[in-house]
């Protein structure tokens, strides 16, 4: 979902694999060095402010990225401990990895909430013109999902228990990738999708494509993205942890006064947006990038607060799928004791 | 063929003793040589080397002691369960899918598309393949077409192949179509290529039809080259079903594989990467049957 916003424009990116390329953060005098692991979008923000305005390097941190081109390959390179943090989707891959006790979800990211655009239900132009104008018509249409266990596989089962038909008269179809449920939602091959706004409108823009609904009708205060790290930095180095979350507190701060409450002046959204463009749509021009930036930004939880209750409902979703094993439970998945839960 | 005949001559006489008599008699200058009638000596024959002897029982020892190994690693803790699941979790992955019956729903979705796919590639790429081979006009225009698409990643092609084929059967078996049809294209005119022009030369002064020369000296001496391509072009199938599978398949070994890969479901990956092990075991096996046939003219 959001974590692949750029791979969805990008649209060259094969496969979505694990080439890790790395790219090294400006060094500040030292700290501990901590890595932390960065796919190319807006979601990533907070990280990438609080390094550059400094935030991490007054914890005591010294910051460098890694960057991935999918969520599930950082996830593995947090579980190797060759990264330390990392921000994504709860997916059946993070809670597999934390069930065999080597990664730990410690905080809260993106979520929707009812005061901010969220996550848009999105039908093909012919499914809208054969009649599919609600997310209640989607029984017995076509999902696009990008694997089993992702967001989008939620999503779909949360529009049926919502809507009250069976979740499998839905037929899911697992692409492997956002470009290539764009290509088959645009082309028709698919009848539906549910997408991050920032991506939603431009293919509603197209023409190819109509909005039919939004997923916060049907999962309250989803908590799509959360903070993760390793179960032996989370055991070992708690007070790096903390001082990592507090850098990340600062910058989500900045990132949601700047491009989602619009409280900062111009000059200050601009030299954020300008921070954020050294990694997000660098193939794209300043002016160019910085709409896409602020377009569509959704609210990162201030001090990383979790939404618990949305992620144990995650977590029982993901059981009752048998999408991962049956004993997996909310505590081995989430270290609570580090920042506020509800 | 005078030459086949004669090597297969020698090689039934394989380490008997030949008596000097027979070969000096052969040979051009043996009414000169005055090398005394009385050292008559048996020479042994010193042809036949460099062919291999079946050894059935190695092959199957090296995979049980390596896999024994890893199991042991396994159980030892040496190798971390993240790192690598032990041989037994990954066979309990296999018994669950044999048990649940999913396992045939994936083996008949994939086998359909490699069979399909492949059959169909390897049929055009040897038509293919000899046109280039055999016609001037087809060579200059189509062998650059070929060298200049083969190395396109197949992968990358596949929201394009969505479009063009639809995200059915059709889009699958065109990935694999296409994998195996390069280098089943390139093995063919290669092997072509290669067949010894002294049988040609003697097919043509004997008056032999083209269609005729074709039929008995090209295509036979290029077979050898033909179905080492398949034996690749086969492989490459294999590994493309993955790719394949990636789009819109809720069934298939590939898409099994995906599956477990995207949930971190690593004994699950394990069982699946080791069915497609089998599968090119058993493919193998049957190009080997396939030369055995095909090829019996080689000895």
């Amino acid at each position: 979902m959001i974590r692949l916003t750029r791979r969805g424009f990008g649209g060259v990116v094969a496969g979505g694999l694990a080439t890790a390329t790395f790219a090294r953060s400006r060094a500040f005098a030292q700290g501990t060095r901590v890595r932390v692991g960065l796919l190319s979008l807006t979601s990533h923000a907070p990280s990438i402010i609080a390094a550059a305005k400094g935030y991490f390097a007054e914890q005591g941190l010294d910051v460098e990225f890694v960057s991935f081109q999918a969520a599930q390959p950082m996830a593995v390179a947090i579980a190797s401990n060759d990264v330390d943090f990392g921000v994504t989707a709860i997916s059946g891959g993070l809670i597999s990895l934390a069930e065999r006790g080597a990664v730990k979800v410690i905080g809260g990211a993106l979520q929707e909430s009812t005061d901010v655009e969220g996550q848009k239900i999105l039908v093909s132009k012919a499914a809208y013109d054969s009649g599919v104008t609600t997310p209640t018509d989607l029984e017995g249409k076509r999902f696009g999902i990008t694997t089993a266990g992702s967001s989008f596989h939620y999503m779909a089962h949360k529009i049926a228990d919502g809507e009250g038909f069976a979740r499998d008269t839905m037929e899911l179809v697992p692409l492997n990738g956002v470009p290539a449920v764009i290509a088959s939602l645009r082309s028709g091959q698919i009848d539906a999708w549910s997408i991050v706004p920032n991506i939603a409108g431009g293919l509603v823009a197209s023409g190819d494509v109509v909005e039919i609904g939004e997923i916060s009708d049907y999962i309250e205060d989803y908590q799509v993205t959360a903070v993760f790290t390793s179960s032996r930095m989370a055991a070992e180095e708690p007070d790096t942890v903390r001082s990592f979350l507090a850098g990340f507190a600062r910058g989500v701060d900045d990132y949601n006064a700047a491009l989602v409450d619009q409280t900062m002046s111009e000059e200050e959204v601009v030299e954020i947006s300008r921070m954020i463009h050294e990694y997000v749509y660098t193939d794209r021009p300043f002016e160019d990038a910085d709409s896409a930036i602020r377009a569509g930004a959704m609210r990162v939880n201030a001090d990383a607060r979790m939404n618990l209750t949305s992620i144990e409902d995650q977590l029982a979703w993901f059981v009752s799928e048998g999408l991962v094993p049956a004993d997996a439970s909310i505590e081995t998945l989430v270290d609570t004791s580090l920042v506020e839960t509800y | 063929m005078p030459t086949e005949s004669r090597d297969t001559a020698l090689h039934k006489e394989n380490w008997r003793e030949v008596p000097l008599q027979k070969t000096t008699r052969r040979a051009p200058d043996s009414g000169k040589g005055g090398s005394g009638k009385g050292d008559l000596r048996p020479v042994p024959f010193r042809g036949g080397g460099f062919t291999y002897t079946p050894r059935g029982l190695i092959s199957p020892l090296v995979f049980i002691a390596l896999i024994g190994l890893w199991e042991l690693g396994s159980q030892t803790g040496f190798i971390s369960p993240i790192a690598l699941p032990a041989p037994s979790a990954a066979f309990g992955a296999f018994v669950d899918l044999v048990r649940t019956g999913t396992l045939w729903r994936h083996l008949e979705a994939s086998l359909f598309r490699l069979i399909v796919g492949w059959t169909l590639g390897t049929a055009i790429g040897v038509a293919v393949g000899l046109a280039i081979a055999l016609f001037s006009v087809m060579r200059a225009g189509l062998s650059p077409v070929v060298s200049a698409l083969f190395p396109i990643p197949k992968i990358a092609l596949l929201p394009l192949f969505i479009v063009w084929f639809g995200i059915g059967e059709g889009s699958k078996v065109a990935t694999i179509l296409f994998g195996a049809f390069f280098p089943t294209v390139i093995a063919t005119y290669g092997g072509v290529d290669n067949v010894d022009r002294n049988l040609i030369r003697m097919g043509q002064s004997f008056g032999l039809s083209w269609l005729s020369i074709v039929r008995k000296i090209i295509i036979p001496g290029a077979m050898p080259a033909i179905l080492s391509g398949f034996r690749i072009s086969a492989s490459i199938a294999i590994v493309l079903l993955v790719a394949a599978e990636m789009i819109g398949a809720q069934f298939g070994i590939g898409a099994y594989i995906l599956m477990a890969g995207s949930l971190f479901a690593i004994e699950q990956l394990i069982a699946g990467v080791a069915m497609l092990s089998i599968l090119g075991l058993t493919i193998s096996w049957l190009i080997g049957r396939a030369e055995r046939y095909f090829l019996t003219w080689r000895t």
